[in-house]
């Protein structure tokens, strides 16, 4: 194996020194594969269908603008797909079986959410590594959504709540997205809170010793991602007219995978929010772009799609890696 | 010191190099038979960089190594190891997981037995031989990280001694060592040197350096000044070889000593009073310090000084009252700690001072944030002002804000860290260590800095276990002994002498490590409380299945059980070694794939069963260790490999069905795993095969062992040579190949194939893993725990499928289990502790 190593000491022993211009130019090929991509949309007939076909990438985007902070300060949550599972069937439980207002009951989805969350967050500051634990949760969670109405999934909400389900004639979700990315991105970039979340990624012992509120900080992300999950999963109880017990079974890779691309370092320390959205083009772009032009190239498969973007994935990550360390 | 005899090593014009940083330019070195030879400089002066070479720990860029006549290049440090060169560290990097006996062993590489197999017999022998030697009373099977700093070095000394060792290198021996332990330490230094053996002695300490040498080497910047007898050098000349200046300049800041009345008369500014430890490190501890008064805590390590100033700035639990300026304190956090005025600067800068990767600016500002935000919205700009101040003030010698901290040297950084704490304008200063590992000029600004804060009207704490250093800087000097306050003087009135005599500790060394081996027993007896739990649970549910149920197969449980503990130890043995591969799932596919897409080749089944179980295999080591191999050449973390891969074999187990299931199998094929003719149940002893297999290799080779060390300690194992780069492969390829069993057994079982057998599997495997005692952080884990796990995991099922609770529910209870297992482990250690 002596290639290896040396190949891996190759790397390790990366000179520095550097720019933040470097840091410009990791962007570079994203923004290319992106126009790229747009170029392939260009051909589509009807462009509002686009929209209709980014609504489940939009949802996996507003999970990864929270990832990312989670992300930076070492963590990880797998639960967050059990989450939008286990908050819709609350949702609908309560409408249902419990006779609440469908307003009520979103209500209390957004409460099992950060209940959700908070749990977690506990589990986390507890001492538990959030791999783990989230994984634990992530178990736990799914199986509580199917336990809660048998397994079945639940539909027939009243037409006043499946009307919200567009916002000046957009989906809702887009608008969710946009206000959690500007909340995030305030709050990772722009605010005390978010400077705790970097120290914390990069030392936490440190962080600790320089009075930052470490178990605070965990408490506030995790508690936040679950009331994200639960707003995903109200607002997709609106689009489909149903709440799914095994809905978002692995989405939390996808989200992760959104963080990784955009180039966040999964150790934590390193990245921002609006790197995440780029990772979140990139796949996206790739995904929807490759299903369109699948109707027309033959060999194009579902197979062939997710093959693409396993090793976009890791060529992004692998790109991302060297121009850090560059810098 | 033999001068006629010719030199046991010889290093000659060695150079080494680091990226923009010349180590060592060109060193030579003789150890001659029989002589003590000290090696001074200051930090960064070369010393450790030349150990390293010595040991085999690092490979010098140009220059020659002679051993015993012969020249030598180490491949790694055993080989050093083998051939007689012992090297004890200053903080011996230990495998904490692993036990006392293993770590001693692992140094010189793990003796065999027959087959390969370990020789753990002769392992722990020669461990009780070693501790006899030191005449303490420690049990060589508990966990190292059991042992006390004292007690790891005199391991590694006693054992050198042992092993017959030719040259013994001692990197800074008695930093933490007592004065009874140091003595013990020089006894051996004069036994060795008696034997013949060269020793390389590293130090810091001018008294031992001229009570035990025979020769003396300075390094300055990478460079050897001179080499010289002792009798010719007094120790000024040799302070003036290292800092490269008069030594009388040094010492003589014009910060000094302030011996102005006005001290005696401030007001107090700082009072801490009944301070005891929950964990009995220190007790009753009354201290004050006026405002503008510098007060030294003088200890020896483990003395309690360090975690008396954590318990008062609220990073440990203790009872006790803090006053600042008369007030009461209720500090149970650092933030309030912070807003009663408190600041600590801690005692290890790296782990515990700074975010090495963030900007000089993060760093400087970090707990004075709110300071510089703006309404709800933190302010750059204002940030970068307040750090550009600050550093100024201390002379910081940085290029730009948005530096990373971890390109300024040791001196500077340590500045940062003391900015952030003047930025927060304490009232309180505590000071842990202040200048080590700092180069004497920045030591002598950091010491005017302080003064100069004092004059302020700041309380300083500033401790240290550098005698020099609290009788020149300090107005008062407090000694702490054995968790107590033994005295206080006056540093101008007091021979330090007499103050380094209080230090020393008056408990019998041996009453303390008596209490500490009992202890270490008791919780070396928990670390099988894990299996045991396990064992109880898994016996307890079987028998009330057994009893209770009508038609319960033991064996249809055994069965389902053999699948999911071959994949808890795919899973374990990637995670034992710090790795982790979340792509279990899609190797189980790929190779299932694998096996079918030969199954449907028209030849006879008798061809055809062989070749494809060959082929399931292959699938799945290729697989694994391709995950190891793009994570090491592209130096990503194994998740973010393992994510990508997952989707990317998954797309090949599409492409390789074609979108259909494949289905009519050869019915031979079925019957390896359950034949329903003679009830014989083949994946039951496929999963006993591999569950005896991987024990021997994890428990019982030096590549298993080798395995652990790398999950118990990454930097220890680079000391020995052994890196990622050598056993992931060997890891995840095992992990693949385990998916392969795996993935071979369940195709016999289901006798078809389809696009998402063993989706979502990956979780499974990690939590039968985690719920067997494996910990996520490598290092520990047993095969019996994993194949425990996975039939209580099974166990538990169909309890469920007793009680009416329908199939679909197991993701509820595999949660709950995990989060069991783990909250039981974590109330057991803390109730350890």
């Amino acid at each position: 194996m002596s290639w290896i190593e040396r190949m891996s000491a190759g790397v390790d022993s990366a000179p520095p020194g550097g720019r933040s211009y470097r840091r410009v130019f990791g962007l570079l090929p994203w923004v290319l594969l992106a126009l790229a991509l747009l170029l392939v949309f260009s051909q589509v007939r009807r462009p509002a269908l686009l929209v209709e076909v980014w609504v489940p990438w939009i949802e996996v985007g507003t999970l990864a603008f929270v990832m990312t902070a989670i992300i930076l300060t070492g963590g990880i949550d797998l639960s967050v797909g059990s989450m939008v599972a286990l908050t819709g069937m609350v949702q609908a439980v309560l409408w249902q079986d419990w006779g609440w207002s469908i307003e009520a009951a979103a209500a209390g989805a957004l409460l099992a959410g950060a209940l959700a969350g908070g749990l977690n967050g506990l589990l986390v500051v507890a001492g538990l590594s959030p791999l783990v634990a989230t994984l634990a949760t992530m178990a736990l969670y799914r199986g509580l959504a199917i336990t809660v109405a048998g397994g079945d999934r639940v539909t027939g909400f009243p037409p006043s709540f499946l009307d919200m389900g567009r916002l000046l004639g957009i989906p809702s979700q887009f608008w969710l997205a946009g206000l959690v990315f500007l909340g995030m991105v305030l709050l990772v970039h722009h605010s005390r809170f978010g400077r705790w979340c970097f120290a914390m990624g990069d030392n936490r012992q440190a962080a600790r010793f320089a009075a930052v509120p470490v178990n605070k900080v965990e408490g506030v992300l995790y508690t936040i991602n679950g009331l994200v999950a639960a707003s995903v999963a109200v607002l997709g109880a609106m689009r489909h007219d149903a709440s799914i017990p095994d809905a978002h079974i692995g989405t939390e890779l996808q989200v992760i995978a959104c963080v990784v691309v955009g180039g966040t370092l999964i150790t934590g320390g390193r990245g921002s929010v609006l790197r995440s959205l780029l990772g979140l083009a990139v796949i996206s772009h790739l995904d929807v772009g490759l299903q369109f032009l699948s109707s027309r190239l033959v060999w194009l498969t579902a197979e062939s799609r997710l093959i693409a973007i396993g090793i976009l994935l890791i060529l992004v990550a692998v790109w991302n890696q060297r121009s850090q360390r560059e810098s | 010191m033999e001068n006629n005899s010719p030199p046991i090593l010889r290093a000659v014009n060695i150079r080494r190099t680091y990226p923009g940083v010349v180590a060592l330019g060109g060193v030579s070195l003789d150890l001659y038979p029989g002589e003590v030879h000290a090696l001074v400089g200051e930090n960064g002066a070369g010393k450790s960089t030349l150990i390293k070479i010595i040991c085999g720990a690092l490979a010098p860029d140009s220059g020659e190594l002679f051993f015993q006549g012969r020249a030598v290049a180490w491949p790694n440090p055993v080989a050093a190891r083998t051939e007689g060169i012992v090297t004890v560290h200053q903080e011996p990097e230990l495998f904490p997981t692993l036990s006392v006996a293993e770590n001693m062993a692992m140094a010189g590489g793990l003796p065999l037995r027959g087959p390969g197999l370990v020789d753990w017999s002769r392992v722990h022998r020669q461990a009780r031989e070693t501790v006899r030697q030191i005449g303490e009373r420690i049990d060589v099977r508990q966990p190292a990280s059991q042992l006390s700093v004292a007690h790891r070095q005199m391991i590694q000394v006693a054992s050198a001694i042992l092993q017959n060792a030719r040259v013994v290198v001692l990197d800074e021996p008695t930093s933490a060592l007592s004065g009874e332990e140091a003595r013990w330490l020089f006894q051996q230094v004069a036994r060795l040197k008696a034997d013949g053996a060269a020793i390389l002695y590293i130090s810091h300490r001018q008294e031992e350096i001229f009570r035990l040498a025979d020769r003396i080497t300075v390094l300055r910047d990478g460079l050897e000044v001179w080499t010289r007898a002792r009798q010719a050098v007094g120790p000024e000349e040799a302070i003036e070889a290292m800092v490269g200046r008069p030594a009388s300049t040094l010492g003589a800041s014009p910060s000094g000593q302030a011996n102005s009345p006005t001290i005696e008369e401030g007001p107090v500014r700082f009072q801490a009073s009944g301070f005891t430890d929950r964990r009995g490190r220190f007790r009753h501890i009354d201290l004050e310090v006026r405002s503008g008064e510098i007060v030294g805590i003088y200890g020896l390590v483990g003395a309690g000084r360090s975690e008396f100033a954590r318990a008062v700035f609220g990073l440990r639990p203790a009872g006790g009252l803090v006053r600042v300026d008369g007030n009461p304190c209720e500090i149970g956090r650092p933030r309030e700690a912070l807003n009663a005025g408190i600041a600590y600067v801690p005692e290890d800068r790296l782990s515990q001072g700074l975010c090495l990767g963030l900007p000089v600016r993060s760093n400087a500002v970090l707990s004075t944030l709110r300071r510089w935000t703006r309404g709800l919205l933190a302010s750059r700009t204002r940030e970068q002002q307040a750090t550009r101040q600050v550093a100024g003030r201390l002379e910081v010698r940085y290029r730009s804000t948005e530096q990373p901290v971890q390109q300024l040297s040791g001196g500077n950084q340590q500045k940062v860290v003391l900015g952030r704490w003047l930025l927060a304008q304490p009232r309180v200063l505590i000071l842990d260590e202040p200048t080590r590992g700092v180069d004497v000029g920045a030591k002598a600004e950091i010491h005017r800095h302080l003064r100069l804060l004092a004059r302020e009207g700041c309380a300083i704490l500033l401790i240290s276990s550098e005698l020099p250093e609290v009788m020149e800087h300090a107005d008062r000097v407090v000694v702490f002994r054995e968790g107590e306050i033994a005295g206080e003087f006056d540093p101008r009135r007091t021979g330090p002498a007499r103050v380094a005599a209080l230090a020393l500790p008056r408990q019998s060394t041996e009453e303390a490590s008596a209490a500490e081996t009992r202890s270490a027993a008791s919780r070396a007896r928990g670390r099988s409380f894990n299996e045991l739990a396990l064992l109880l649970c898994v016996a307890g549910l079987g028998l009330w299945l057994t009893v209770s149920t009508e038609g319960f197969s033991l064996s249809n449980l055994l069965t389902h059980a053999s699948l999911w503990a071959i994949l808890g130890l795919a899973a374990a043995s990637v995670i034992v070694g710090r790795g982790i591969d979340i792509s279990i799932g899609s190797m189980v596919a790929l190779s299932a794939a694998s096996a079918a897409m030969v199954l449907k080749l028209p030849y006879s089944p008798e061809l055809l069963i062989p070749v494809a179980i060959l082929a399931g295999l292959l699938a799945g080591t290729a697989a694994g260790v391709l995950n190891a191999v793009l994570a090491l050449v592209g130096g990503l973390h194994p998740i973010v490999v393992t994510l990508g891969t997952l989707t990317i074999y998954r797309g090949l187990v599409i492409a390789m069905l074609g979108g259909k299931p494949m289905t009519g199998l050869p019915p031979e094929f079925g019957r390896l795993a359950i034949d329903p003719a003679t009830g014989f149940r083949g994946a039951v002893a496929v999963a006993a095969l591999v569950v005896l297999l991987v024990y021997l290799w994890m428990a019982h080779t030096r590549s298993g062992r080798q395995v652990y060390a790398l999950g118990s300690s990454p930097r220890a194992a680079g000391l020995l040579g052994l890196s990622t780069a050598r056993l992931w492969p060997v890891t995840f390829g095992l992990g693949g190949l385990l998916a392969g069993v795996a993935g071979v057994l369940q195709l016999s079982m289901g006798q078809q194939m389809q696009a998402r057998l063993g989706a979502g599997w990956e979780l499974s495997a990690i939590a039968v893993a985690v719920i067997g005692g494996v910990s996520i952080t490598g290092g520990r884990g047993t095969v019996l725990g994993v194949v425990l796990g996975a039939l209580l995991l099974r166990l538990v099922n169909s309890a469920l499928v007793r009680w009416g609770v329908s199939d679909q529910q197991t993701d509820l209870v595999v949660g709950s289990l995990i989060l069991a297992a783990l909250l039981l482990d974590l109330a057991w250690r803390g109730w350890k502790r």
